[in-house]
């Protein structure tokens, strides 16, 4: 399968994409909206509306600190603005919509909402616990499930793999909420979080399949030897050492091959509902859409083209070291 | 057709089997197709017992959170007040004559540096968020304190003091009435200027408006014969509170013991002995609206702790509305474009996984009707995403059959086969996503909590789903096999291949 015997080719490409992942972070950064930071948000609508800078000027007269208006589509409804300001008080706020509804014909508040500084702070410290508790589950689902894979890899490099590639999974999306923020002004908020805990569900799914067929295929292919011990006391105790009838990446290789179809075919179906959802669903939940389908499309790559290219490299490397082992004390 | 390679159902006991399987599609088509009239029924109706339930952001509405001021009450002491914070302020919100409003008691997460007590108010509709913080937030705060009588003369001989400063007048006028003490605290501000402002002549006794049982609006005199008929607000103490009343009365005679509303204080009557009984007599100088109207506020609520507006979410109807259409309208697409997709990769399996995605959706809108779930953007997008998911059990259960049927199996063993094999993935696969799902819902948030529990149970019914419906379906068509006809191999062949 190509993807085994072309493994070291697609660890550079995934060390790259990850690279390029951090360096678009790094350099664009990411821009939190209210729900992290605190502050307020206000959505204004006109039929007719003003320019972005008397938008600005109207804002600006009300002496709130830093203010950035943001152009919104609101398609058929006319066209409407995102006032983004610090945490406002009941009279700044109305004094604010008063300013705004005076400049433009047809005009309407159409959502408002201010978050609390504490409350901020507490949102991103719980999206972070919980990504972090989500992981931590997944590998130790993925190492409890695969407990009886034994040889030649353990079960804990299982869940580690399904790790690395879970932060690949999520990098990629951040990495578009980047780009995204940097030229549309689109901000991570709390959808972007769930989006991204979505991800992590489905990546982990997308992984486990192939996984699974390659626990079938090792079973498939080995021989087992019973061997009986008497332990001191008189204890009896049953040793089975499992040997592979070919050697490992010609096991998995095909176990790649088998859930190919599969993998390609769940992820077209999550992206044509994520494609409807985008193009159809209206503008709130639009970069939700946008991060989803760069997760989902992460998610297939990497389930192929990373997780097992990783499981063949640790097993091949691990087969070197342990030559090195018995090498050694002679 | 080559039939004789499998035993034919001819003979009377493949024939019970035939019926049993036949039996079982058309029981879950049934059930299916009266739970989709309950759904349908239940959505256009509007007097129907369970519709959907529509989050603020799709309904349009206000979303207000409080954080209650707690530090002056012991932890333990904490849950019940927030209970009667709630009741309270739901009676105000009832007054105020919103339909199904939702006040909930939350709680910050061990994430959060402090623990914080919140009260999350959603008002359906109300969009004059300005009127509705008004009338949540004019609810009175009753306080009882007592006057330090020293504190207090020597703030009135500052005042005074400076009163004298700046109208230019000399100090021996202002301290004449003045007690030696007094005098004695003036000397001392000489000193350090600063002390003025930690001046605080109140003592807190404890005793505030969450011991209130009752109030009621009567009038000065009428008691004691006289015939001044001054209207005052009379005040009956829960057994706790009154007994609370008691102790101090019967400590502090002599002293005064201030009454304050919302932070203002509104009288100080002197204490001529204990009272027993837990009555007491709020008395200001009020005419007879306001004694009413405080007597009202009282017994609707006088707040057992301070609260404090810390954020709010005000979403028009129109923009909800929008917000839901557009919603909706992609979550038929996307089901019709996976189904189409279904369809022309998997044939006649693809047909009958479109069905048990139709099945999923029905389910799935059953539920949130049922539970209820309330429906947000988020939990829309949640479904829409789950409705590409919902298809991989099938897809792989389908894989897993095509490699059976290939290996000459005929369609229905290829089908249980399938299953079978694929069930270690489907469980694995899902087991994390369950998990997740459950971590989500502990942790989050009500938005967050909303796109947990779509996610969750979505979950679990694309399981049942696929496995239920999915098989009982397949297990029903008739037996055939790859060798049959060129028609067979089409039917259960995918992608671009004719076999």
């Amino acid at each position: 399968m190509f993807s085994v015997i072309y493994k070291k080719f697609f660890l550079i490409v995934s060390a790259l994409i990850f690279a390029v992942s951090f360096l678009i972070i790094g350099v664009f950064g990411l821009s939190y909206s209210i729900d992290f930071t605190g502050g307020a948000l206000l959505e204004v609508r006109y039929e007719t509306a003003p320019g972005k800078t008397v938008v600005e000027g109207a804002a600006a007269t009300q002496n709130l600190g830093s203010v950035s208006v943001r152009e919104t589509s609101l398609g058929d409804r006319g066209n409407g603005y995102l006032i983004r300001t610090r945490d406002l008080s009941e009279d700044e706020r109305i004094a604010l919509e008063d300013a705004l509804l005076a400049i433009g014909e047809g005009a309407s508040i159409e959502r408002y909402t201010t978050v609390g500084p504490t409350i901020g702070a507490e949102l991103s410290s719980k999206a972070l616990w919980a990504i972090a508790l989500v992981s931590l589950v997944i590998i130790l689902y993925v190492a409890y499930a695969f407990a009886g894979i034994g040889k030649p890899v353990s079960a804990w490099i299982y869940g580690l793999i399904t790790i690395v590639v879970l932060i690949h999974d999520v990098i990629v999306p951040t990495a578009m909420m980047s780009l995204l923020g940097y030229f549309t002004g689109a901000e991570v908020d709390v959808l972007f979080v769930m989006a991204v805990l979505a991800v992590l569900g489905y990546s982990v799914n997308d992984t486990i399949v192939v996984f699974d067929r390659v626990r079938e295929n090792l079973q498939a292919n080995r021989t087992e030897k019973r061997t009986k011990i008497v332990e001191p006391g008189g204890i009896e105790r049953e040793e089975v050492e499992y040997t592979l009838t070919k050697p490992f990446p010609e096991i998995i290789g095909p176990a790649v091959t088998e859930t190919l179809g599969r993998s390609i075919n769940t992820s077209l179906t999550t992206l044509l509902a994520l494609t409807a959802l985008y193009f159809l669903g209206g503008s709130l939940t639009q970069n939700f859409a946008l991060v989803l389908m760069a997760g989902v499309v992460a998610g297939t790559y990497s389930s192929i083209c990373m997780a097992v290219p990783l499981l063949v490299a640790y097993e091949s490397w691990q087969a070197k070291k342990m030559k090195v082992e018995v090498v050694t004390p002679k | 057709m080559n039939q004789s390679d499998r035993p034919k159902d001819t003979s009377i006991s493949s024939g019970t089997e035939t019926f049993i399987r036949m039996f079982r599609a058309t029981v879950v088509i049934v059930v299916l197709a009266m739970i989709g009239y309950f759904v349908y029924n239940n959505a256009t109706n509007p007097e129907a017992s369970r519709p959907f339930k529509l989050g603020l952001d799709l309904a349009g509405g206000s979303h207000l959170v409080y954080e209650a001021d707690v530090s002056s009450v012991t932890p333990a002491e904490v849950p019940a007040l927030m209970a009667v914070l709630k009741d309270v302020i739901e009676r105000r919100i009832n007054v105020f004559g919103v339909s199904e409003p939702i006040i909930q008691v939350e709680e910050s997460s061990f994430a959060a540096a402090e623990k914080q007590h919140r009260l999350v108010v959603e008002l359906p509709g109300v969009t004059d968020v300005e009127a509705a913080v008004a009338e949540i937030g004019r609810t009175p705060l009753l306080e009882f304190k007592l006057i330090d009588a020293e504190a207090e003369a020597a703030q009135a001989s500052v005042a005074s003091l400076q009163a004298n400063i700046s109208a230019g007048t000399g100090i021996s006028s202002g301290t004449s009435s003045g007690t030696s003490s007094g005098a004695a605290v003036v000397g001392n501000i000489k000193v350090n200027g600063e002390a003025v402002a930690d001046l605080n002549p109140y003592i807190e006794t404890g005793l505030t408006g969450r011991y209130l049982e009752s109030a009621a609006l009567e009038f000065a005199g009428s008691q004691s014969g006289q015939l001044s008929n001054e209207p005052i607000v009379s005040i009956r103490f829960t057994a706790e509170g009154a007994d609370l009343f008691e102790k101090i009365t019967r400590d502090n005679v002599g002293e005064r013991l201030a009454i304050f509303l919302d932070g203002v204080i509104i009288s100080a009557p002197r204490i001529n002995e204990a009272i027993s009984g837990g009555t007491a007599v709020v008395s200001g100088g009020f005419n007879l609206d306001e004694a009413k109207e405080l007597s009202q506020n009282l017994n609707f609520g006088a707040l057992p702790v301070p609260i404090m507006l810390v954020s709010t979410q005000t979403i028009g109807a129109s923009l909800g509305a929008d917000v839901l259409e557009k919603g909706v309208l992609a979550g038929v697409i996307g089901l019709l474009t996976v189904i189409g997709f279904m369809v022309l990769w998997y044939r006649l399996s693809g047909i009958i996984a479109g069905f048990a995605l139709i099945m999923y959706v029905v389910l799935m809108l059953a539920l949130f009707q049922l539970i209820p779930v309330t429906l947000t953007a988020a939990g829309l997008a949640g479904f829409i995403l789950s409705l590409g998911m919902a298809v991989d059990a099938n897809v792989l259960v389908f894989e897993r059959m095509k490699e059976e049927m290939r290996a000459g199996k005929s369609s229905r063993a290829a089908a249980r086969e399938g299953f079978r094999r694929a069930w270690s993935a489907i469980r694995d696969g899902n087991a994390t996503s369950i998990l997740s799902a459950i971590i989500l819902f502990w942790f989050g948030t009500s938005i967050v909590k909303g796109f947990a529990l779509v996610f969750g149970i979505g979950v679990v019914m694309s399981m049942f789903s696929a496995i239920v419906l999915t098989r009982t379906l397949l297990i029903a068509m008739p037996d055939r096999s790859l060798s049959d006809s060129k028609l067979m191999r089409f039917l259960y062949g995918s992608g671009f291949t004719r076999s």
